[in-house]
């Protein structure tokens, strides 16, 4: 009997520690990331745009890819780096295959669209929940994350 | 093991999108004069160039003619014709460029302004006035088929259409300051001196440049982008209406291929060719008439660029057929009095050929010795008035040039011109040729600032 419940025991916390494991890997894509950085993309200036990308690669390089996890939140005039014709699609493609996170900023989204009166028809690399810089204070004061703001 | 696959990974990723960065901002002419980077360029971006020259040249004068002691208008200084050599402002323009609502990345505008000395701000040496050069407006909601209208530079020759602040020389060819660039004329001054006194342009230069509708737009095909235009323009210069009904009419098709950079100074192989229809209407004093005849004026071109690593090189080959510009009577400083026979007290004025020919080409090559330092030579030769025997003119010129960049924005250019003219069907003792042989070589040092 006490045989039985040890091993049926011993099977659970496997069994826990397995999900654990499946858990992390769910929540972090990059386990063995040294940094986690958010750059935030806010400025009008198109050079900010080509900057906030060079950074990023930058980062890639210094730390490794699976050595630094990095999203790039734009919102404000700096959403414009998420349109999706925007001239640096190929970078931000490039950036996303090898882990980058972009998030755009819901709020921003709805002002453009009063302006435009449509919505800005968005990069699909890019994720938009919530306001950007909600985002920012969450990874910063929750997960971690240093701010950069090239 | 998975480590390194990921890095092979990213590196190719990373390669493949500077690759499509590369060709996404290709650089053509078109493109970078009439487009703006998609959702990438600002609401208004401020630049321009400054161009502060020095020329010297011997100043001979006419050598023979009814005109002989004059000063030569070709061994002057233009636009003032006042010293053979001497500083000048040779260009100094101020613009505006971007998306002015920039949530619209189809619509883009570009304004440019004209401060300098020279031919569009001082027509003949007289009044200085400056002059908006560019002032367009860009639509590119259809794929395909971007729309600009407004003033600005029409696609052509190379030599004429690239931004000049990049321009390895100081002078032009031949061919493009005397065919291209367009003096506009009321009459031809082919018979005594008309009504309108000195024959002489009636404004300022087209600074290659019109008013009108263009359509344009760049594909990129098996690495290769091919671009089009096709335009229609008033064809009576810069700030000014049509003055005949008859809009000209431009073509231009040009395919690149990109093998590293961007912008103006892109490595590419290009190839290219162009042609110019219109129609001028123009006062034959020698007909008597006083009333206007209509000439065919038509230009056009093929052409090549090429720039990679240390090296580069164009050439073209240009036809003009009909309005072409002569220079002056007898060689003499526009406006200046006859001494002798048939021009005794007459003023010297500029004629039109408006039913005649000319043929140039020009080859250029260039090698940077060092980040800092680039050699140029450029070879280009003209006929000009080919129809008849007497009335041709052959003007060769080679240029020896040395570039110092300062930085990326700023350079020195020094250029030494031995130029030669001739007229090949007269005898060496006929006056024609006893003046062009007084033709001097010329140096320029020019300040090239970017900002």
């Amino acid at each position: 009997m006490f045989k039985i419940a040890a091993k049926g025991s011993a099977l659970l916390i496997a069994l826990a520690m397995t999900l654990g494991v499946v858990q992390n890997s769910v929540a972090a894509d990059k386990p063995f990331a040294q940094k986690k950085i958010v750059l935030q993309i806010s400025d009008p200036n198109p050079f900010k745009q080509t900057l906030v990308l060079n950074v990023a690669n930058n980062l890639q390089k210094e730390y490794g890819v699976d050595g630094v996890e990095i999203e790039i939140v734009a919102f404000g005039p700096g959403l414009r780096l998420l349109f999706a014709d925007n001239a640096n699609k190929g970078r931000i493609q490039a950036l996303a295959s090898s882990g980058v996170e972009f998030r755009g900023c819901s709020n921003t989204k709805k002002n453009m669209a009063k302006k435009l009166g449509h919505p800005p028809v968005l990069n699909p690399i890019a994720k938009v929940e919530g306001p950007g810089v909600v985002r920012i204070v969450k990874l910063v004061t929750e997960e971690g994350y240093t701010l950069v703001k090239p | 093991m998975k480590q390194a696959l990921k890095k092979a990974a990213l590196a190719a990723a990373c390669a493949g999108s500077l690759a499509a960065t590369m060709q996404a901002q290709a650089a053509n002419w078109l493109m970078l004069q009439g487009a703006e980077p998609s959702s990438a360029a600002g609401r208004a971006k401020v630049w321009g160039f400054l161009q502060p020259t020095y020329t010297s040249m011997k100043g001979t004068e006419v050598a023979a003619g009814g005109w002989n002691g004059s000063p030569a208008q070709f061994n002057m200084q233009p636009p003032h014709l006042s010293t053979s050599k001497g500083f000048d402002l040779r260009r100094a323009r101020i613009g505006i460029r971007g998306q002015g609502f920039p949530l619209d990345p189809k619509v883009n505008y570009f304004f440019l302004a004209e401060f300098g000395s020279n031919g569009i701000t001082w027509p003949n040496g007289g009044d200085g006035q400056a002059r908006i050069t560019d002032a367009s407006v860009t639509l590119s909601h259809i794929p395909g088929a971007r729309i600009r209208v407004g003033l600005f530079k029409t696609p052509m020759s190379e030599e004429m259409y690239q931004g000049i602040h990049v321009f390895d020389y100081i002078n032009f060819t031949n061919f493009g300051f005397q065919q291209l660039l367009e003096r506009f004329m009321t009459e031809d001054g082919s018979g005594a001196p008309g009504s309108a006194g000195v024959n002489a342009p009636n404004g300022p230069v087209n600074a290659v440049r019109d008013q009108g509708i263009q359509v344009f737009d760049t594909f990129k095909t098996g690495g290769w982008d091919t671009s089009y235009s096709l335009m229609v323009g008033n064809g009576n210069g810069i700030n000014r209406a049509d003055n005949n009904d008859q809009l000209d009419k431009y073509f231009y098709l040009s395919t690149e291929k990109v093998y590293a950079g961007k912008g103006p100074r892109v490595q590419s192989l290009k190839l290219y060719a162009w042609a110019i229809s219109g129609k001028r209407d123009i006062i034959v004093t020698s007909a008597g008439t006083g009333v206007p005849e209509r000439f065919d004026r038509k230009r056009n071109g093929i052409g090549m660029t090429f720039r990679k690593g240390a090296y580069r090189a164009a050439a073209e080959i240009l036809r003009a057929d009909g309005m072409i510009f002569a220079g002056t009577d007898g060689g003499a400083k526009a406006g200046s009095i006859g001494c002798c026979g048939a021009a005794s007290g007459q003023p010297a004025g500029f004629n039109m050929l408006p039913d005649d020919k000319a043929d140039a080409y020009y080859v250029h090559l260039g090698y940077a010795v060092t980040r800092a330092l680039e050699l140029d030579i450029r070879y280009d030769t003209m006929n000009r008035g080919t129809e008849t025997d007497a009335g041709e003119r052959k003007f060769t010129t080679t240029t020896l040039g040395a570039q110092w960049f300062f930085n990326l924005k700023t350079r020195l250019v020094v250029n030494y011109e031995i130029r030669d003219a001739e007229a090949p069907n007269l005898p060496s003792t006929d006056n024609a040729n006893k003046i062009l042989s007084e033709m001097d070589n010329r140096l320029s040092l020019q300040i090239t600032s970017i900002f």
